[in-house]
């Protein structure tokens, strides 16, 4: 129950496996792994039925959003329940710039994603002065008054009934179906946006939030302002996940306030605790198990995604806290030591 | 006048049903400085269990002891199973686990019961009683009357039995306690059944009011951290005071302020959250001093 | 025969040892003084005794094994430690304070005629019995804590630094009373002092302690006598 040695615990345990992970695994492997990857991604659409394409997308979307999160929670170490409140904004952000101005869809991108960042910077001031569980209980607030909030102003946001949009349409020079269009968008987003994050994390920012997540008080008095980059790192996990919410809203063609309750915040952070805490590839992982586990799991019974995500939340906290994606970086840091 | 006591009255019978919850997550948080945000899903999953007991014919007054038997064992069930891996982990770990039980807690019930809403009798007699222009419905007053209860129950377990002593220790220094001979693991496991029961009766306060469903305790949740946050999270009577206190802002609030009205008084409980934490951060009668790294 | 034996004790915090073979062995209803510098790892015997750190080695008590117990278990049989820092529960009343002490003990006649005992020892604590227990100044908060840790009726006593910040007057008050309590009750006792000089005039044996290991034992009356010695060899003034 002492302080002083939980401190302890932080500091040591996480950062020194990071370092080791990386490490090891040879820079050109993980290159190539990555374009395979990404060739495959390329390639997926080609040959994969329409819902099935559609279904990938979801995962990118989703996949940006935790990107978003995992920068506060994985990087920061500050807990958001409300994160599905900052999906919302840039999804109502792009609706509302499409419905109600006609801004090319395009163009509402950046748009949804300034507007997340604002809301994000204005919400971070206040709330980073708060410690851990109390950032919790606001962020969980907000995203529970976001809803009737949304239901208030009909006039912008269509009230209850929501907004319909119509779908991008693919320009002909592309000679791609609706749904590998939007595919390709969603891809495109999410490359770039991995992109920032990582240049993000690798630039001494990355490092500042390190040292707030591990040690609070030791990056004080090394000279880290905490409170400036919590703001920050809120104000960029809520454009992350503004981003998101916007190629959703391209993608779906809706929105209504009831897609953005309390529900989606909490499965975006189990999500991301399942896919993995601090890691890149974690907010993939995390996007694929937020958009298969309920669509296979729900033939069993509605109940059944809640009661795997529960207990495998708890699971990931006791076996491996980096989730997944730690899980994986073990087992090919197991591969090249036995040849 | 008697129209804005009326507003008091109603908001002091919402504000009993948060504070019961405030106080359930009270309890945990004395002990363990845990906040449990799971708190409001075991108290619906107790609520199923009272239905499930009528449902099999028993009556109310036989459901509820029993449910409430079942509850405390649930209780010191989780935190000998579930939280004790995690205790003495960072915040951020602890915090997950709780809300991975409110998931899965959440889904069992529906797993188990369906997300069908159902009816849960009132065991309190309708009608009102008149007084000055003001009605007091027996509903509202037996909501009261429990909250009363169940806090002056808590309070003579707490000041006079050897129980409630040794639980205070294990509040004031875990590690002087142990000293003593307080087995310190059995009293957290004691603090979180204590809080299930708690929460047990909050739950069947609020089935009537509102329907059974799993998702009936989330939006009281929301309330009953902002009755904690004010009272103070280490307080049980600043759980109280707190609830009474947002249950009768936000009444007033809906009735008053034209632009909240009833559908956004739901962010009453967010301002003052978030008032409070920057303003007076342990409450109206927490302790100030005491930072848990 | 001896009460409490200690016999190569290992002890420490995660990785890093603090005591590394310790033995020693302490009368039934004597003084016995465990002495050195900083860091020497004092408080850490004390903890290791009460079973508030991991330990290798064997520690028995009255011949019943206590190492390898948790610090409840320890306590049960007649163990109390008087912590550094006091252990007070500030929040709760002086007699809360003094109740919790008897915590694992029954008979509810005893446990207050042992209050009153306690009171004849530490007049100042009746006067505050409904005060909590943070408001006390710091040489009564000792007592408290030593008045708790009597309310066990233990068989063994152990104290962490009484004299820490506290006045000398106090502190000399304090071990006069320690004295009397182990003169009138029979109770083992080992205390950790930085303040050789007061704890070797109540003890039998004394013990100094370097870097986790005793380098010098002996009756009270050898240890001062050592004085010159100690000086020298341990660099600080007995």
């Amino acid at each position: 129950m002492s302080g002083p040695t939980k401190v302890d615990d932080t500091t040591a345990a996480p950062a020194p496996a990071r370092k080791r992970r990386s490490g090891t695994i040879p820079a050109r492997w993980r290159w190539i792994a990555l374009a395979l990857l990404l060739a495959a991604a390329v390639y997926a659409p080609f040959q994969l039925v329409p819902f099935h394409v559609f279904q990938l997308t979801m995962v990118l979307v989703y996949a940006v959003a935790l990107l978003g999160l995992n920068l506060l929670v994985g990087h920061a170490g500050q807990i958001s329940l409300g994160h599905g409140a900052f999906f919302a904004i840039g999804a109502y952000t792009s609706a509302v710039l499409v419905d109600r101005l006609d801004v090319p869809y395009l163009l509402t991108l950046p748009l949804a994603a300034a507007v997340a960042f604002l809301v994000g910077f204005g919400l971070g001031v206040p709330a980073m002065r708060l410690r851990g569980l109390y950032l919790a209980l606001v962020t969980l607030a907000i995203a529970i008054f976001l809803v009737p909030l949304l239901k208030r102003f009909e006039e912008l946001t269509g009230g209850s009934m929501g907004l319909t949009l119509p779908k991008p349409v693919p320009p002909a020079w592309s000679g791609l179906a609706e749904d590998q269009w939007l595919y390709f968008l969603a891809l495109g987003v999410a490359v770039l946006a991995f992109l920032v994050a990582a240049s993000l994390l690798r630039s001494r920012v990355g490092r500042a939030l390190h040292a707030v997540r591990d040690n609070e008080i030791a990056a004080e008095v090394m000279g880290v302002r905490l409170s400036s980059y919590k703001t920050l790192a809120f104000a960029w996990s809520a454009m992350f996940a503004g981003v998101a919410g916007c190629v959703y809203t391209w993608v779906i063609g809706f929105v209504s306030p009831d897609s953005f309750t309390v529900n989606l915040s909490i499965t975006l952070l189990a999500g991301l605790v399942v896919g993995g805490l601090g890691s890149l590839s974690g907010p993939v992982l995390g996007g694929l198990f937020v958009m298969f586990v309920p669509s296979i799991s729900q033939d069993i019974n509605d109940a059944a995604p809640g009661v795997i995500f529960g207990l495998l939340i708890i699971l990931v906290m006791y076996v491996a806290p980096q989730g997944l994606a730690g899980l994986a970086g073990r087992l090919i840091k197991k591969i090249p030591r036995k040849e | 006048m008697a129209g804005f006591l009326q507003q008091v009255v109603q908001g002091l019978g919402a504000g009993a049903i948060y504070a019961s919850l405030a106080l359930a997550l009270v309890l945990i948080y004395q002990f363990t400085g845990i906040v449990n945000f799971a708190q409001g899903e075991l108290a619906m999953f107790s609520t199923y269990v009272a239905w499930q007991c009528m449902a099999a014919g028993l009556p109310f007054w036989v459901a509820l002891p029993l449910t409430l038997v079942v509850s405390f064992a649930g209780g010191m069930l989780i935190e000998r199973v579930i939280i004790r891996p995690v205790e003495g982990a960072p915040e951020l770990t602890i915090v997950i686990v709780t809300v991975g039980l409110f998931i899965f807690v959440n889904a069992a019930a529906g797993w188990i019961w369906t997300f069908l809403i159902k009816d849960f009798p009132n065991p309190f007699p309708g009608g009102a009683l008149e007084l000055g222009g003001v009605s007091l419905s027996f509903s509202t007053l037996g909501v009261l009357g429990v909250v009363a209860l169940v806090m002056g129950l808590l309070y003579l377990l707490f000041q006079h039995t050897k129980i409630g002593l040794g639980m205070r220790a294990v509040a004031a220094n875990p590690a002087s306690a142990r000293l003593v001979g307080i087995r310190v693991g059995w009293t957290l496991a004691l603090g979180w059944g204590l809080a299930a029961t708690v929460g047990a009766v909050s739950g069947v306060l609020v089935a009537p009011l509102l329907f059974l469903e799993p998702n009936m305790m989330a939006g009281v949740l929301i309330y009953a951290f902002a009755a904690a946050t004010l009272g103070g999270f280490d307080s049980p009577l600043g759980a109280v005071v707190g609830g009474l206190v947002v249950g009768v802002a936000e009444t007033l609030a809906g009735a008053y302020v034209g632009f909240i009205g009833s559908d956004l008084k739901v962010g009453v409980p967010l301002v003052i959250i978030l008032g409070v934490l920057l303003l007076r951060p342990q409450g109206l009668f927490g302790r100030a001093a005491v930072e848990r790294a | 025969m001896s009460e409490l034996v200690v016999d190569d004790l290992v002890a420490g915090y995660g990785d890093a040892r603090v005591l590394h073979g310790v033995r020693f062995t302490v009368k039934q209803g004597e003084v016995c003084a465990i002495l050195g510098p900083n860091g020497a790892g004092k408080t850490t015997l004390l903890r290791a005794l009460s079973g508030m750190v991991r330990t290798r080695g064997t520690v028995t008590l009255g011949g019943t094994e206590l190492s390898g117990r948790s610090p409840d278990t320890i306590a049960r049989l007649g163990v109390a430690h008087v912590p550094e820092g006091r252990g007070t529960f500030m929040p709760l009343t002086v007699e809360d304070n003094l109740r919790l002490g008897a915590f694992v003990r029954r008979g509810r006649a005893e446990v207050d005629s042992d209050l009153d005992r306690i009171y004849t020892y530490f007049p100042v604590l009746k006067t505050r019995l409904k005060q909590a227990a943070g408001s006390l100044s710091g040489g009564e908060q000792q007592m408290l804590a030593i008045g708790r840790a009597l309310m066990l009726r233990p068989r063994l006593l152990l104290l962490d630094e009484p004299s820490l910040g506290l006045a000398p007057l106090v502190t000399r008050e304090l071990f006069r009373i320690v004295q009397a309590i182990n003169a009138e009750e029979q109770t083992t006792v080992v205390v950790v002092e930085q303040n050789a000089h007061l704890a070797l005039g109540i003890a039998q044996q004394a013990h100094v302690l370097e870097t986790g290991r005793i380098v010098l034992s002996g009756t009270a009356e050898e240890i001062r006598a050592d004085e010159q010695v100690a000086q020298s060899y341990l660099g600080y003034r007995v």
